[in-house]
C-alpha cells in the first residue's frame, strides 16, 4: 500500500467533510431552529441519500457533474476543467452520501439546546445570527463533533457512488475502498488484509471520539 | 412609588389558540403590575407578546409611545431590538457561560448611549459580587433567579417583564427575591410587569393589577380592591394568602427558640432565626392565622398583641379582607359575622393577635 493511496484517502474524505458542515449546520438551523414552510419537504430530502443506492447518487451526480450536465457543463466552459473521474467528484460523491449522518447527527445536537435560552439571548438583544454562534453552536458542539466525524467515516468507507463518478484510477481517484475492491478482483488477499487493517484503525480511532463526545454530551444534559 | 399618570403599556391584541383566545386591551401604569390568573389563562402568553417571543394574530402594542407591534402598519419589532428585560421562570441562565458573563451578555449588546445601569452596580445591589467566577451550574435556585434579574436589569431595559419568576423556587428563597425585587423596585424604578399565580407575592409587590381568566380581562386595579372583585375571588385561594413583610432581626433569644424582629418599627416575637442582628428577612404571617381583637386580651399565650388601626375592609362573600395598619399594613382574613359583631369599620383601632409560631422566617441561613 503506498503513501499517495493513504493521502487521497483522506483528501478526499476531509474535503468532503469540510463541505458538509456548513451545508449541515444550515439545514439542521433551519429544520430545527425556524418554521420555514416546506420543511417536511426538506426534512425527507435530507435523509434521501441514506435510503437510494449509492450507485443512483452517482448516475445522477454524472448526470449533472459530466461535460454535458448542467453544472459540469459551466465548470468546464469557465474553468476549462472536468470533475467526472477526478478527485473533485470523488469528494463531492462522499459528501452527498455521507451528507445525511452529519446532518441527522447536528440536527439532534441542535434540538438538544433549550428554546428558552434562545429566547432569552433574544430578549437580551442579540440577533438570530449572534443567538446561533453564541448559544446554539456552544452548547451543541460536542453533539455537533460527533455528527462530523460520524460523516468523516462514512465518506472514508465510500464506494458505489464515488466509483459511478470518478472510476477507480490508480494515483488519481483511487481511495482506499476502491484499491480493496481492486485488490479482491484480483485475488491479493495480503493487499485486501492491509488495506482494511488501515481503514479499520482510522475507522475505530473516529468512531472512539465521536462515542466519547456523546457520552460526554449525555453527562452534561443529566446533571 | 409615585407613578406617572402616562400609561407606560398600551396593549390592544388578539390571539387565538384552538382551547382559548386572548383577547385583551389594556394599558399598564409605572411601577410594578401584576398579571394575575389560573394557569392556562393566557398570561404567560400575554408577556411573550409584549417581548415579541410570541406573535399576536392581530392588534397593536406601543411601549412608552414607540410602537412594537402592529397589524395595521405591518410593524413588528424583533424581540432583540425591543430594549425589554426578560426573566423566566427558570432562570434559562447560560450553561457555557459563568454568573459574569452571563451579566455581560446583554449589557455588551446595549449600546453605550443607552445604558443606565452597570454591571458591577448590579451585581452590588443583588448581592452577586462573591458569586461572579462560580459556575452557573453550581448556584441555588434563589442565586440563579438573582442572577438572571441582573442579567435583565444589565440592558437597562425600559420594561421589566417577570413570568413566575417565584415559581419555582424553595419557600425559603422566595422572601429573598422578593425583597431583591422590591429593592430594583425602589432603586431603579424600572417598570414591572409581574406574572404571577399568587395572591401573596401580588399583595407584596404590585401597585396595580390585572386578571385574566381565559384569555380575558376579568379585572383591573389597585390588588386590595381587585382581589375581591366577585369574578376573581373565586380565583384567588384566600387560604393561602400571606402577609410577606419585609424585618430586621433585633436580637435572638436561641434558649427559648425564639427571636425578636422588626417590622415598619413594631417588634414581634418570631422563632429563632439563624441571623445577626440588623439582617434583612422576609417573613410570612398568614392572614388567617391573625386574631383581630378591640381590646387588649389579658392572659393569652400569643406573645405579638399589635396596636394598629383598620385602614380597609373588603368583602368577598364568605370572606373579608382588613387592612391593618401596626407600621406595617397587615392583611387580615376575617368572616362577615366577626366584622358585624365588632362592628368593624375603616378607622377602627384594633389589636392584632399573632403567635410567634404564625411568623414563618423565609430566609431561614440568612442570605442566599
Amino acid at each position: 500500500m503506498s503513501w499517495s493511496l493513504l493521502e487521497l484517502t483522506l483528501r478526499v474524505a476531509v474535503v468532503a467533510t469540510l463541505v458538509n458542515i456548513p451545508l449541515a449546520l444550515g439545514v439542521s438551523w433551519l429544520l430545527v431552529k425556524t418554521r420555514i414552510p416546506g420543511r417536511f419537504v426538506l426534512d425527507v430530502l435530507v435523509s434521501l441519500p441514506l435510503a437510494v443506492p449509492p450507485v443512483a447518487i452517482g448516475f445522477f451526480l454524472l448526470l449533472l457533474l459530466g461535460r454535458e450536465g448542467p453544472i459540469g457543463g459551466i465548470v468546464h466552459a469557465v474553468l476549462g476543467a472536468d470533475i467526472v473521474f477526478t478527485w473533485v467528484g470523488a469528494a463531492i460523491a462522499s459528501a452527498v452520501v455521507s451528507f445525511p449522518l452529519m446532518a441527522r447527527a447536528t440536527m439532534v445536537a441542535m434540538s438538544g439546546v433549550d428554546e428558552l435560552l434562545e429566547k432569552s439571548a433574544r430578549s437580551l438583544g442579540a440577533g438570530p445570527w449572534r443567538v446561533f454562534l453564541t448559544i446554539t453552536i456552544p452548547l451543541a458542539y460536542r453533539g455537533i463533533i460527533a455528527g462530523v466525524l460520524l460523516g468523516f467515516v462514512r465518506a472514508l468507507s465510500e464506494f458505489g457512488a464515488t466509483i459511478t463518478v470518478a472510476g477507480n484510477i490508480a494515483g488519481k481517484t483511487q481511495t482506499l475502498p476502491l484499491a480493496l475492491y481492486s485488490a479482491v478482483l484480483l485475488r491479493d488477499d495480503a493487499l485486501a488484509f492491509q488495506l482494511i487493517a488501515v481503514i479499520i484503525v482510522i475507522a475505530i480511532v473516529t468512531l472512539v471520539v465521536h462515542n466519547w463526545l456523546l457520552a460526554k454530551t449525555i453527562r452534561a444534559e443529566v446533571s | 412609588m409615585t407613578p406617572t399618570t402616562e400609561p407606560i403599556v398600551r396593549i390592544d391584541i388578539v390571539k387565538r389558540f384552538s382551547e382559548f383566545t386572548l383577547e385583551c386591551d389594556v394599558t399598564f401604569n409605572a411601577g410594578v403590575t401584576a398579571v394575575f390568573g389560573p394557569s392556562g389563562s393566557g398570561k404567560s402568553t400575554l408577556l411573550n407578546c409584549i417581548a415579541g417571543l410570541a406573535r399576536p394574530d392581530s392588534g397593536e402594542i406601543t411601549v412608552m409611545g414607540s410602537k412594537v407591534f402592529s397589524t395595521n402598519e405591518r410593524k413588528i419589532v424583533s424581540p432583540d431590538k425591543r430594549g425589554f428585560g426578560y426573566v423566566f421562570q427558570t432562570s434559562a441562565l447560560f450553561p457555557n457561560m459563568n454568573v459574569w458573563k452571563n451579566i455581560l451578555y446583554g449589557y455588551k449588546l446595549t449600546p453605550p448611549s443607552q445604558r443606565s445601569a452597570e454591571p458591577e452596580q448590579l451585581a452590588q445591589l443583588l448581592d452577586l459580587t462573591a458569586l461572579l467566577d462560580r459556575h452557573v451550574d453550581t448556584l441555588s435556585g434563589g442565586e440563579r433567579q438573582r442572577v438572571a434579574l441582573a442579567r435583565a436589569l444589565a440592558i437597562s431595559p425600559k420594561l421589566l417583564l417577570l413570568d413566575e419568576p417565584l415559581a419555582s423556587l424553595d419557600v425559603s428563597f422566595k422572601g429573598v427575591i422578593i425583597r431583591y425585587l422590591k429593592r430594583v423596585r425602589e432603586e431603579l424604578r424600572t417598570p414591572m410587569i409581574y406574572v404571577s399565580h399568587s395572591i401573596s407575592e401580588v399583595i407584596a409587590l404590585a401597585d396595580d393589577m390585572l386578571v385574566l381568566s381565559k384569555g380575558k380581562p376579568v379585572a383591573q386595579g389597585k390588588p386590595s380592591d381587585v382581589l375581591v372583585h366577585p369574578d376573581v375571588g373565586t380565583m384567588a385561594d384566600y387560604g393561602t394568602l400571606e402577609n410577606l413583610l419585609e424585618a430586621k432581626v433585633v436580637e435572638r433569644q436561641p434558649e427559648q427558640g425564639l427571636s425578636t424582629i422588626d417590622i415598619g418599627g413594631v417588634t414581634l416575637s418570631a422563632p429563632d432565626v439563624d441571623a445577626q442582628p440588623g439582617d434583612l428577612l422576609t417573613v410570612s404571617i398568614r392572614a388567617g392565622d391573625i386574631i383581630l381583637a378591640l381590646d387588649v386580651p389579658s392572659n393569652i399565650s400569643a406573645q405579638n398583641i399589635l396596636p394598629g388601626t383598620v385602614t380597609e375592609i373588603h368583602a368577598q362573600g364568605p370572606r373579608v379582607l382588613a387592612h391593618v395598619n401596626v407600621g406595617a399594613t397587615i392583611v387580615v382574613e376575617l368572616t362577615p359575622r366577626a366584622v358585624t359583631a365588632l362592628a368593624l369599620r375603616e378607622g377602627t383601632p384594633v389589636y392584632l393577635i399573632v403567635k410567634s409560631n404564625s411568623v414563618l422566617i423565609l430566609d431561614a441561613g440568612g442570605q442566599s
